[in-house]
């Protein structure tokens, strides 16, 4: 049995005890009177607050019994939030405001949770737009997405590539583009958050980053940089499709990137286990839920052959999931956190800080449309109320011009506005936690939810688990197969999407404002990227040979990657090692 | 809507469909690739992340109908471009190209595309069988022959009249150098490696061969049903995208042999022309008692020698028994020897080789592995078959 056999059975098993022990709480007294006087211990730790209108509310909502069969349902099925199995919360106060609180209790995260995806042109106009973005927000969140050429490790002066220099991200080729993007940004802050959606060539970039901050910060500044970079070469190979290298040579570079991380970088998560892909993709949510999942269990059985401690890399592991229209969306954060935990500990022997799945939620790009694209804000504003009902720690919406191009100011700051307005502007999530936990809806939906997800385990042990199924193009041909019949259910009708193929009017596709980059600016970007190379021509042969060195021995390919890009280049450097592995073999 | 309506050729109508260099947004086409085939059409998938070089290469040597993108990362209006003048100037300026990329291609970018070349624009919130009727209806045009043609064109529209059962031959193309035209069949159970043994022995080839051409048939079934298919046997090439390999893909288009019946001529075709110093054939996945390259006939064999391979889990010694083709292959292949089960596998087959009698030799592979040794070593014997060049 692969371990998902392993995880499915073990949540089974967690499940039994729950029902046991609910009825034992029903029958032996002492049980009862147990749990009885911890119910009330946790009664004592929430504090009260007064709503804007003079409400006076407790800060976490229980449920309200004094039922032992009740209680022992509730601690252990869901937990309090922040506590195992976590279906409630990663942590107990999430978005509550701080102010408000009256002391006592435990502190919020005070996290933000907004997080905007920007990345367009050069590294300047990038840093130009965080910039725009930073004074829609209390706190440093920057959070970049890579043009095309840079997601598959090529220049910008690559052959036949100088069209999409700038094109849905930002262009990188080298260190001193990395220095520019962040400029005027404090990195080392305590508030500050970088996070970088970047897959096969993350050990670059990430490299790139680190490079960059020492320039600025000193060499010092490395234990203080703080965020994510996405790295999840699993769903790249079911669902992205940014794969340079062969997968095992994928996995090593990103294995030898993390450990690098675990000990240098405290405040860094090496990688993000992403379904969001997965479901943009075309997945339902369960296969969302179910392959992302189970590509997190993986990473750990990896990491973990290569001697790393469970309980060191767990917390350093963060979820990026899809939060889309359907109805599963409303508990597939809950469900998820809910069967890491269970999982990490009963499998894996995890301790408490390794069993929590601190989620990145983003709404649903594939949800907007170009037809009456205004709709859109609406269809973000509900993906958005669904995300944060999940408790989602950090979060993304889309903007309304989502269909036609990398978002213009205008409709990101309605993005960003829309999770103020939902955050800081309405009550439902600043006073009291967890308003909804518990309700039958969500109680059933979980349930179900639940047990498609560990059928879906089960399917994929029986075909040897994660990494045998995917070379059966199992999660693929899932994947496509669901994808088909969305669009099949739009053109159909049997899927109602407003303005599209209902309520339609006859108006004409508007002319939106687009976010491209100008020829002249791809070609400056080539002219920088010509004048770097030409500057370290000398040193560049001897870095890449170190370098080449290093791949083909078992040294750690990351440490080195750290000196590389101070001379090379990005492209440079991906030729370098796709001489030493090989090429990926796509896989379609 | 008239969603299956037959295309003005009676042979299917091929497409060649493909994502841009740097844009992995592969959903809308492989929706696409599905309805086509659900269609009738045939599809010649290339994937994601390609350049115009293989794309256009890939159009010739398929001889398609038209060329349908899916672009999404921007960047469309030069790649386009791109696409049709590198056709243009190949002398298959006659291909059509369309595309689509959701609202990422406007209405006004689809003027200036239409200006420069491109056929049309399919944009966000067509309904599929809209796409489809149209592209029934637009691009089912009848390939003829056509004395102009030249190179792979010439060898491309031979191989397609082959294919529409017309006995038309390829004109003896202008190949500089004679190639010896060593056809070699590859035969062996679905999913065996067959396509990726065949790319990374082309890789040798190019290799060790510094001038000398390639050819690729590879064979994959037609739906029984609907005859559409998604021949996919290309797009796992790496080494293949290459103006030294002619690499087409052929629909079995309702045989049940193992091959197309365009193959036989196919072979032909790429012998006569005296471009090719080896001609590789895979065969469709196969069981336990086909014989598609005619090994136990006298008249029909299509082969000079024959590879079969196979992968560590083919059942068991008994299982073993029933391969007829085990008796008539020249080369043997266990693929997969990464796999647990190899070990056992291997005692197995030679075993099995051995109450034979025919000095046949096992070779153990791992072609998805970079330089594997074991594909070295069988390449080295497969040209020394073939009296190919070994120069390092
Ligand atoms: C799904 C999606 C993804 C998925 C892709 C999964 C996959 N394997 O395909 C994921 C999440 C991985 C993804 C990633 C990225 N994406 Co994206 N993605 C989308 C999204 C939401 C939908 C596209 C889609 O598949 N639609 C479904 C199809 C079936 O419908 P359609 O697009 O309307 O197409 C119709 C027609 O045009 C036609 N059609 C389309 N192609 C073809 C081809 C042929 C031959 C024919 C006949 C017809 C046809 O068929 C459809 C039916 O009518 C769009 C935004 C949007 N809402 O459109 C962004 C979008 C395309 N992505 C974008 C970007 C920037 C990216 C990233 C680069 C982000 C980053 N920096 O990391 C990455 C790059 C990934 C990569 N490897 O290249 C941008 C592009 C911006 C631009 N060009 O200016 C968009 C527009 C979003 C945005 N506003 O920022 N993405
Ligand atoms: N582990 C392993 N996988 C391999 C090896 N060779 C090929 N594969 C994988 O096996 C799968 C099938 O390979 P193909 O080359 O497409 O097989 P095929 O025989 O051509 O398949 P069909 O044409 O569909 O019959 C792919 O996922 C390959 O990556 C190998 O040596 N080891
Ligand atoms: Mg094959």
């Amino acid at each position: 049995m692969s371990s998902l056999g392993k995880i499915a059975d073990s949540v089974d098993a967690y499940n039994a005890h729950v029902a046991a022990e609910v009825a034992r709480a029903r029958t032996d007294q002492k049980f009862a009177a147990e749990l009885r006087e911890r119910w009330a211990k946790i009664h004592e730790t929430v504090d009260w607050t007064v709503s804007p209108t003079g409400t006076p509310l407790p800060r976490l909502a229980l449920p309200p019994t004094d039922d032992p069969g009740a209680i022992a349902e509730y601690l252990l099925g869901q937990g309090v939030p922040g506590e195992f199995p976590y279906a409630n919360a990663a942590y107990r106060e999430m978005y509550l405001d701080r102010e408000s609180g009256s002391g006592g209790g435990p502190a919020t995260t005070g996290e933000e949770p907004m997080r905007l995806f920007a990345g367009l042109g050069l590294a300047e106009d990038t840093n130009a737009r965080f910039h725009y973005l930073g004074k829609h927000q209390k706190s440093l969140r920057l959070s970049t997405a890579f043009d095309g050429p840079t997601l598959y490790g090529l220049d910008s002066d690559h052959e036949g590539v100088l069209g999409k220099v700038g094109e849905g991200g930002v262009a990188i080729d080298t260190v001193e583009d990395m220095v520019r993007l962040f400029a005027g940004f404090d990195l080392t802050r305590k508030d500050a958050s970088v996070s970088m959606t970047m897959n096969a060539p993350a050990p670059i970039i990430l490299a790139m980053f680190i490079a960059a901050a020492q320039r600025r910060f000193g060499h010092d500044c490395v234990p203080n940089l703080r965020g994510t970079i996405q790295a999840d070469m699993l769903k790249e190979v079911q669902a992205q499709n940014e794969v340079i290298f062969p997968i095992d040579a994928s996995l090593r570079f990103l294995c030898d990137m993390i450990e690098w991380c675990v000990p240098h970088m405290p405040r860094w998560y090496p990688v993000s286990i992403s379904g969001y892909h997965i479901a943009e993709a075309g997945a339902t949510p369960v296969q969302q839920a179910a392959f992302t999942l189970s590509n997190g269990f993986t990473y750990v059985e990896l990491l973990r052959a290569r001697g790393a401690d469970v309980n060191h890399i767990g917390p350093r592991l963060s979820f990026f999931l899809d939060c889309g229209l359907d109805v599963e969306y409303l508990v597939l954060g809950r469900v998820c956190r809910r069967l890491w935990a269970i999982g990490m500990r009963d499998v894996f022997g995890a301790n408490a800080k390794a069993q929590v799945l601190k989620l990145h939620s983003q709404t649903s790009g594939r949800s907007l449309v170009a037809a009456e694209f205004q709709n859109n804000l609406t269809r973000t504003a509900v993906e958005l109320m669904l995300a944060y009902l999940n408790y989602t720690n950090s979060c993304h919406s889309n903007s309304a011009d989502e269909p036609f191009t990398t978002p213009t100011a205008k409709y990101a700051t309605l993005a960003s506005h829309g999770q103020s307005i939902i955050m800081e502007e309405s009550g439902v999530f600043k006073h009291m936690m967890n308003m909804f936990g518990g309700a039958p809806g969500l109680l059933i939906l979980e349930k179900q939810v639940e047990k498609s997800i560990l059928e879906v385990f089960r399917e994929m042990d029986t075909l040897g688990g994660v990494l045998a199924a995917q070379e059966q193009r199992y999660q693929r041909s899932k994947i496509q197969e669901a994808g088909h019949n969305y669009e099949k259910q739009i053109y159909s009708g049997a899927r109602p999407i407003i303005g599209l193929n209902k309520y339609k009017s006859d108006e004409p596709m508007p002319s939106v404002p687009l976010a491209r980059t100008s020829p002249k600016k791809q070609r400056l970007q080539v002219e920088r990227l010509q004048a770097f190379k030409k500057k370290h021509a000398k040193q560049a042969p001897d870095a890449l040979h170190r370098l080449e060195n290093v791949a083909r021995g078992k040294g750690n390919v990351f440490a080195e990657l750290v000196n590389t890009v101070e001379v090379c280049s990005l492209g440079q450097i991906t030729a370098c090692l796709t001489n030493v592995v090989g090429k990926f073999r796509p896989m379609v | 809507m008239a969603a299956a309506k037959k295309p003005l050729s009676s042979a299917p109508l091929r497409i060649l469909t493909a994502v841009p260099i740097c844009d992995g947004h592969d959903s809308a086409v492989s929706t696409i690739n599905l309805e086509l085939a659900r269609h009738g059409l045939e599809v010649i998938y290339l994937g994601y992340h390609c350049p115009v070089s293989t794309i256009v290469r890939a159009a010739i040597q398929e001889d398609v109908h038209v060329v349908g993108l899916s672009s999404y990362n921007g960047g469309h209006i030069v790649f386009f471009k791109e696409v049709v003048d590198r056709l243009r100037a190949l002398g298959a300026g006659d291909i059509p190209v369309f595309g689509g990329g959701g609202g990422t291609i406007t209405k006004a970018d689809e003027r200036v595309m239409q200006r420069q070349g491109t056929d049309r624009i399919f944009h966000a919130g067509t309904p599929l069988n809209d796409i489809m009727a149209l592209i029934q209806r637009e691009y089912g045009r009848v390939l003829k022959p056509n004395a102009k043609l030249r190179g792979d064109r010439a060898l491309a529209r031979a191989i397609t009249l082959a294919e529409q059962g017309s006995g038309h031959r390829g004109s003896r193309a202008t190949a500089k150098r004679r190639g010896s035209g060593f056809v070699v069949g590859v035969a062996g159970p679905g999913g065996a490696g067959k396509s990726t043994l065949i790319d990374e022995l082309t890789s040798r080839f190019l290799r060790k061969s510094p001038a000398g051409r390639i050819a690729i048939l590879a064979n994959d079934p037609s739906h029984p049903d609907t005859g559409g298919a998604i021949l996919g046997d290309r797009v796992s090439m790496i080494y293949a995208q290459d103006d030294r390999v002619f690499f087409r893909s052929l629909a079995t288009r309702g045989g049940l042999t193992g091959i197309s019946a365009a193959t036989p001529a196919a072979i032909e075709i790429l012998k006569h022309s005296g471009e090719f110093d080896l001609i590789l054939v895979e065969s469709v996945g196969i069981g336990q008692e086909s014989d598609p390259f005619g090994l136990f006939s006298k008249k029909r064999r299509l082969v000079d020698a024959m590879l079969f391979v196979l992968a560590p889990h083919y059942g068991g010694r008994l299982q073993l028994q029933k391969i007829g083709l085990l008796n008539g292959a020249d080369l043997v292949v266990l693929n997969k020897c990464d796999h647990t089960m190899a070990h056992t596998a291997r005692a197995e087959i030679t075993a099995r080789l051995e109450a034979n009698g025919k000095g046949q030799r096992l070779f153990g592979t791992v072609a998805a592995k970079h330089h594997d040794p074991g594909v070295n070593t069988l390449y080295d014997a497969l040209a020394q078959l073939g009296s190919l060049e070994v120069s390092p």
